[in-house]
């Protein structure tokens, strides 16, 4: 794969469902796009326009039904560790002390105890959480188990990350320190990421690039070409306005 | 790879400043809360000999000992009673009669435990087993115990089996409910993380099922136990070769009030051990908890 190449190749998915009343609904209507290798993609939208759906499809805990979704030219067939997802929900497994969470992947892996201790290390190191490695998840505040999730699929190191509304339960304060460790990281690691947000200026303060899904469809795909780092001054600069009005028409709010 | 914290409110930027303490006040709190269920259980207890031994002090001795007249009954009986050879249970004493009653209930629960945790947790996943499994606990949960104990007798005889069997059975139907109720209890995204890394159904028994269930599990085994021992000295007395129910059914025979209370002391200090010992081993494979 040259570095022009598409890293993620979503082409013509359609997503049906089957409402409780018994009606047919599509979360998705034949969506296709292409990420490439480093690409920070938000996926921004409403709740209930399909952005939550295309993410389960890319990480293949949903099939499809029509169309095809291929990572690195394979077709996805289901999960696989090749893309790491950091759900909304805590999904840190409350039973392995934080250190094991971190390790988890590489346990998968079959990487040996020594080699998952020092990379889970390393990794909790980067979220500053240290002195936390021999902790119980439930002795964490919900802002360091996001960190653990963060570590724990970075540790595993896949190519494609894939976030959905990770920071959309906690706090404000916490979720822009966790942005800008996510965004670090990304900087740092240079994975591609497809992160789900309803939030316009998270999209804007992380993307390279911003893909609005409305109703089912793709209803914008722009390149974020503001300054980096992105603090709420460069946000508030007339081209950042300018495209912050834009989304926000994109997704039906003004 | 260096990283620095984003810079932020000071009282909130850096989780150093707390992160040291983590897990420090949790484990505090949690012995704290540990030692008043223990004094609270002591109080129970004391509670309940207060009462029994106001109620004896006020009823004749012929219908209530006091506590401190079983002790009695149980010093003086525990390695040797001649009363109960009368009844044809031999040279025995209330010691091996437990030891008959102690090793009938746990093989009942081992096997009706194992049988019921497998089954329980698989059902939970498998849609095909549990409609083959659901109307089965539903048949043999409503049976009473009056109806199946007479007829395992009838069936195998006054043997050490058919108590074992009894325990097993109501053990094992116990447990299938606790377990498919614990597998299905845990959350699903769990196990969708787990399948992101890679993990196959294997690793995801072993990982996720498996540690997941423990503590519900183990709550549902102390559950069973507690029946378990009431199932098994019903039997005993029903029928058996040996057993404290046998001795519960000698001792009637004889209106021998202190030593009736001798063996329901004995029981339920027995089953108060066992019970904390399960506990305490809850405590140890489930310290997430």
């Amino acid at each position: 794969m040259t570095p022009q190449e598409a890293i993620l190749s979503v082409n013509e998915v359609g997503v049906r469902f089957v409402r409780t009343d018994g009606t047919p609904a599509e979360a998705l209507r034949s969506v296709s796009f292409k990420v490439f290798p480093g690409e920070f993609v938000c996926i921004l939208g409403r709740s209930g326009h399909g952005k939550t759906t295309l993410l389960n499809v890319v990480a293949g805990l949903l099939r499809v039904h029509r169309g095809e979704v291929r990572v690195m030219d394979r077709p996805v067939r289901g999960p696989g560790a090749d893309r790491g997802v950091i759900f909304q929900q805590d999904a840190v497994f409350p039973w392995m002390r934080v250190e094991e969470n971190v390790a988890f992947g590489l346990r998968v892996r079959r990487f040996s105890k020594r080699e998952r201790l020092r990379i889970a290390r390393e990794h909790l190191a980067l979220v500053d959480l240290t002195s936390v490695g021999r902790a119980w998840p439930r002795e964490l505040s919900g802002g360091m188990r996001a960190r653990v999730a963060i570590a724990s699929v970075f540790a595993n190191d896949p190519p494609i990350l894939l976030a959905d509304e990770p920071f959309g339960s906690l706090d404000y304060v916490t979720r822009r320190q966790l942005q800008m460790v996510l965004h670090d990281l990304w900087r740092q690691t240079a994975k591609t990421v497809l992160f789900v947000t309803h939030d316009v200026d998270e999209a804007l303060m992380l993307g390279t690039r911003v893909i609005v899904v409305k109703n089912g469809n793709i209803v914008e795909d722009r390149a974020i070409n503001l300054p980096t780092p992105r603090t709420d001054d460069v946000i508030a600069t007339p081209p950042g306005l300018a495209l912050k009005h834009l989304l926000l028409r994109q997704i039906g709010l003004e | 790879m260096k990283f620095h914290l984003p810079a932020g409110p000071p009282d909130l930027a850096d989780s150093r400043s707390h992160s040291d303490d983590i897990g420090r006040p949790g484990r505090r709190a949690r012995a704290r809360r540990e030692l008043i269920s223990v004094l609270n259980t002591f109080l129970g207890i004391g509670l309940f000999f207060a009462v029994w031994w106001g109620a004896a002090s006020q009823l004749p001795r012929s219908r209530l000992v006091t506590p401190l007249d079983a002790g009695r009954d149980i010093w003086s009986n525990f390695y040797y009673s001649p009363r109960l050879g009368v009844f044809g249970l031999g040279e025995v004493g209330y010691g091996s009669l437990l030891l008959y009653t102690l090793g009938n209930v746990l093989t009942g629960l081992a096997i009706g435990g194992s049988i019921g945790i497998l089954v329980g947790t698989a059902s939970a996943r498998l849609k095909l087993l549990r409609v083959f499994v659901d109307p089965v606990v539903l048949v043999l949960g409503t049976v009473p115990v009056l109806v199946a104990a007479p007829l395992f007798l009838l069936w195998f005889g006054v043997v050490p089996f058919t108590q074992v069997l009894l325990v097993a059975l109501y053990s094992a139907v116990m447990m299938i409910l606790f377990s498919q109720r614990a597998a299905q209890n845990i959350n699903p995204i769990y196990e969708r993380w787990a399948m992101t890394f890679g993990a196959g159904p294997a690793f995801r028994i072993r990982h996720i099922l498996i540690p997941g269930t423990v503590p519900e599990i183990i709550g549902g085994l102390r559950i069973t136990l507690a029946s378990a021992w009431g199932l098994e000295v019903f039997a005993e007395i029903l029928g058996a070769p040996s057993g404290l129910g046998q001795a519960i059914k000698a001792l009637t025979n004889l209106n021998n009030v202190s030593g009736l209370l001798a063996c329901v002391v004995i029981i339920a200090t027995t089953a108060i051990v066992t019970d904390v010992l399960l506990f305490v081993l809850a405590r140890r494979i489930a310290a997430w908890a």
